[in-house]
């Protein structure tokens, strides 16, 4: 198991979050996370990303416990994360956003900043319209401003982003919401294509089922802060227990 | 900057900085005023435009600058002093900053204020380094084995460590520690989610502020030739904050602008008031200006003169191209930036 | 004997910060904003009472008009400045209201010049002699006035329904405004109280020392006092302010003598200045290091 997730618990003064989850993920493979508003499904999330310390249970990663290590540290070991709102960052461009992605895989040294200073980042740049803006079709907007984006291209400038600092395990925090049909299935497109180019673990948020059953090879339900399913898309459907919970049914 | 608009400016530089040999001796000082002031401006301006932390220590930092210069200067050192001042300024910047460092920007400037007070208090006692409250005298800048001793040599040398510390930083900003700045400026839980180490850009802030900063604390003693810890107060502080505020924050140009305003016109009111022998008074209405100037551009216009400048510009070049029914190209914008300071939300610091 | 004086004047200006700190936290909790200008509202309030006696007022009714005024100063400002900035970045709002306080001084010093002035008796002369330690009516009448009215205050922020509205407008905006709270309305009356107190701290200071600008400095003193009893919480500014006014009369009246003594004794050195001026800043950076929440204050989670 690349991704090895046991007995997660955290709350917020009292309130219970997530309690025991457990998940595991292997190389090459896309896992969906569903679960109704509240479920925990983007707790779940940031506490293998670091941004939340569970209180209890273990995230090893390749072998490696992730649980203590702060956001930037968990994107060093190769897991990188979108987020559900796009954050807003201004003036910054495309191509900006990309370059942060890729100074966060860490490991660049004083002399190399120094270089960056004194010398410019032409070979950077040439390397992440290669490996992430082209593959992504965002080459031709790289100079714009985020802000001048639709909603839908500043999703994937943050799948970009995460891309560029070269995941071997990818949170996706609900990359389709908010976007239209379209531009969900071509985003749904763009992260099989991802998967299947960089062979890359995918662990998926989200809310639109079509999205879900087409990408997914394996889905986990949670509610109330557990998993109470998991299995491939027909299996989950099939569930009376996902239904009643899930889908609203009796 | 395309290479052209970069030949230009350094022309431009070159220019300035022959041009003020060929100045008066008043004239020069003011030059080398407005210019220290500047370089200071951009320090402050780089952690609290870009970087989104705002201080009320740059005065104490100013001093630090001043005195480590003074006392190697006086000691026989020459570059090397300025150099030394903005190494000091630097230091002392991230331990001022160390306190507040994982708490929201709010803290920080407590602790800057905290700062500030410490230090000045520190001028005055530690007598050996200082010379207590009477101050320090500074012996003029040595450099190359020449002695630096006029007001247009000064105003040469202000003016182009101005452009080598404008270059640099706007440099900075296009690496990812410049742009982390920014990202951290906006919102610091959306900085460390895309994986930016918050503690360490802040460092990074402070280390590269404190060191301008100290830069231009090094060149008022040698200017100034006394380092007294009235210089270095609170006062002077403020006067950064309202630098920046009217000049324009997150944009380098402001900190130019806001230096001009802020030494010129109360320069400009002081010769009234020797004029008219009414020194209170405009010393008063020169207060009042400076509090009424930072309300009504923080309320109107928080983008301060280097945007109002470039509106105006634009207008200008409209009415220019209206009438001469054909189209005029934009004047150069003296503020041409990409990161108009707006920035996060108002938070409670928990 | 020498420690009870010491304690006396500790507290009488302990309380008096406490004053001026309760205030900023009442504003910081209601709308996020830092007062950094609430020193020139102390000065304010002193040299309003100082004019009215000017104007043939009786000192007290001077020192009651003055917090009125200041009350109305404190909604205007409100109104004036702080509403045209709801949407401002917090590090513009905290200028802005250190604008004010520059505002604030150049006014007063346009008017009243940068001397010293002999402040109206408010109190009666003479002093009350408590165990053989004779103690000015000033002092008393500050420290009982200042602790009486925070207390006061926080009964009235706990108890009454205008408190409750307060406390529910600090809370959570948005809930507020959805039971029909006018929230914007809040943070006026919080600015008009604050500023209220701010004033009649100034005017209880000015009899404690004497009236000049430098009471414009006090607002920053409080720093000190909200740090130390956290951002949040107006029951730690209370104890914090207390605290740090004994802090300071306990430096300046046995710590400085006793450094100074021995620093003459085995060094060149002569004095150590005003030490009790930095000595809550130093505080300040010890205790953002170990507690930044301060002692009462609580520590929020925060959300993606």
């Amino acid at each position: 198991m690349a991704l090895a997730v046991r007995d997660v618990s955290i709350s917020f003064g009292g309130v219970v979050a997530v309690k025991g989850m457990g998940l595991d993920i292997s190389e090459g493979e896309i896992v969906g996370l569903i679960g109704p508003n509240g479920a925990g499904k983007t707790t779940f999330i940031n506490c293998i990303a670091g941004t939340y310390q569970p209180s209890s249970g273990t995230v090893a990663w390749q072998g490696r416990e992730l649980r203590g290590l702060a956001p930037h540290a968990v994107i060093r070991q190769g897991v990188a994360r979108t987020f559900q709102n796009v954050a807003s960052l201004h003036d910054l461009t495309v191509l900006d956003i990309v370059k942060l992605g890729a100074g966060a895989r860490g490991g660049a040294s004083p002399r190399d900043a120094a270089r960056a200073f004194v010398r410019g980042e032409a070979e950077l740049e040439a390397e992440l319209h290669e490996a992430v803006l082209g593959p992504l079709r965002l080459s031709p907007i790289a100079a714009q401003p985020i802000q001048t984006l639709s909603y839908g291209l500043r999703k994937a400038v943050d799948l970009a982003r995460a891309l560029a600092s070269r995941p071997r395990l990818l949170l996706l925090d609900e990359p389709v919401a908010g976007l239209t049909a379209q531009e969900g299935r071509q985003m749904a497109g763009v992260i099989r294509e991802v998967r299947d180019r960089t062979r890359c673990a995918v662990l998926m948020v989200e809310h639109k089922m079509d999205v879900v059953m087409s990408t997914c090879d394996r889905i986990a339900v949670m509610a109330a802060g557990a998993k109470i399913f998991e299995g491939t898309g027909a299996e989950v459907q099939a569930d009376p227990e996902v239904r009643r919970v899930y889908l609203g049914e009796p | 900057m395309s290479r052209r608009r970069q030949i230009a400016a350094a022309a431009a530089v070159v220019l300035a900085v022959a041009g003020c040999f060929a100045l008066g001796r008043y004239g020069a000082y003011l030059v080398h005023a407005v210019a220290i002031s500047a370089i200071a401006a951009l320090g402050l301006n780089l952690l609290t435009g870009f970087a989104g932390q705002i201080s009320f220590a740059q005065g104490a930092l100013v001093g630090i600058g001043a005195y480590t210069a003074g006392n190697l200067g006086n000691a026989g050192w020459g570059a090397g002093a300025v150099l030394a001042g903005g190494v000091a300024g630097g230091v002392a910047s991230v331990v001022i900053g160390l306190p507040a460092l994982r708490l929201r920007g709010l803290y920080y400037a407590i602790a800057t204020l905290a700062a500030q007070f410490v230090l000045e208090y520190l001028f005055k006692i530690v007598e050996p380094l200082t010379r207590g409250i009477s101050g320090m005298n500074v012996s003029p800048l040595v450099l190359l084995g020449r002695t630096v001793a006029s007001d247009q040599a000064y105003a040469a040398l202000s003016l182009a460590l101005l452009a080598i510390t404008w270059a640099g930083l706007q440099r900075l900003m296009h690496t990812n520690v410049g742009r982390s700045f920014l990202v951290v400026r906006e919102n610091e839980l959306v900085a460390r989610g895309m994986g930016i180490d918050v503690v360490r850009v802040k460092l990074w802030a402070f280390l590269v502020s404190g060191f301008v900063t100290g830069v231009s604390g090094a060149l008022v003693a040698f200017t100034t030739r006394l380092a007294t810890p009235e210089a270095f107060s609170l006062q002077l502080s403020v006067d950064q904050v309202a630098m920046l505020i009217v000049g324009g924050q997150g944009v380098w140009a402001g900190s130019l602008l806001g230096a001009t305003f802020v030494v010129l016109v109360p320069e400009a009111i002081q010769r009234a008031g020797e004029a008219f022998k009414a020194a209170n008074l405009l010393s008063a209405s020169r207060e009042m200006a400076f509090g009424l100037l930072i309300i009504l551009f923080l309320v109107f216009e928080p983008r301060g003169l280097a945007a109002l400048l470039r509106r105006l510009g634009r207008a200008l070049s409209r009415l220019v191209a209206s009438r001469a029914s054909r189209a005029s190209p934009t004047p150069a914008a003296l503020a041409t930036s990409r990161y108009p300071a707006t920035g996060g939300s108002r938070e409670k610091a928990h | 004997m020498l420690l009870l004086q010491i304690a006396t004047a500790g507290i009488a200006t302990g309380s008096v910060y406490a004053l001026i700190a309760i205030g900023i936290v009442l504003i910081y909790k209601c709308s996020g904003v830092v007062n950094f200008g609430q020193g020139g509202y102390v000065m304010l309030g002193a040299y309003a009472a100082y004019a009215l006696t000017r104007l043939g007022l009786s000192p007290q009714l001077a020192a009651a008009g003055a917090v009125l005024i200041l009350a109305a100063v404190g909604a205007l400002t409100e109104l004036l400045v702080l509403r045209r900035m709801l949407k401002a970045p917090v590090v513009a709002v905290m200028m802005v209201t250190l604008g004010l306080l520059i505002l604030f001084r150049a006014v007063c010093l346009a008017i009243f010049g940068p001397d010293q002035i002999a402040f109206p008796q408010i109190f009666p002369q003479g002093a009350v002699d408590i165990a053989g330690i004779f103690i000015t009516y000033n002092y008393v009448a500050a420290a009982v006035l200042s602790l009486v009215l925070s207390l006061a205050f926080l009964a009235f922020y706990r108890y009454t329904p205008m408190g409750l509205m307060q406390r529910a407008a600090a809370d959570n905006s948005r809930a507020a405004l959805a039971v029909g709270i006018h929230v914007s309305n809040q943070v006026s009356v919080a600015w008009a109280v604050s500023s209220a107190l701010a004033g009649l701290g100034g005017v209880l200071l000015a009899t404690l020392n004497s009236l000049s600008l430098t009471l414009s400095s006090i607002g920053l003193v409080a720093f000190p006092v909200i740090v130390l009893g956290g951002l949040t919480s107006l029951m730690g500014s209370l104890v914090a302010g207390l605290l740090l006014g004994m802090l300071e009369a306990f430096t300046d009246g046995l710590l400085t003598p006793a450094l100074e003594s021995f620093l003459r004794a085995h060094t060149s050195v002569y004095s150590v200045g005003a030490l009790q001026q930095v000595v809550p800043y130093m505080l300040v950076g010890a205790m953002l290091l170990v507690r930044p929440q301060g002692i009462f204050g609580q520590r929020g989670t925060e959300r993606v």
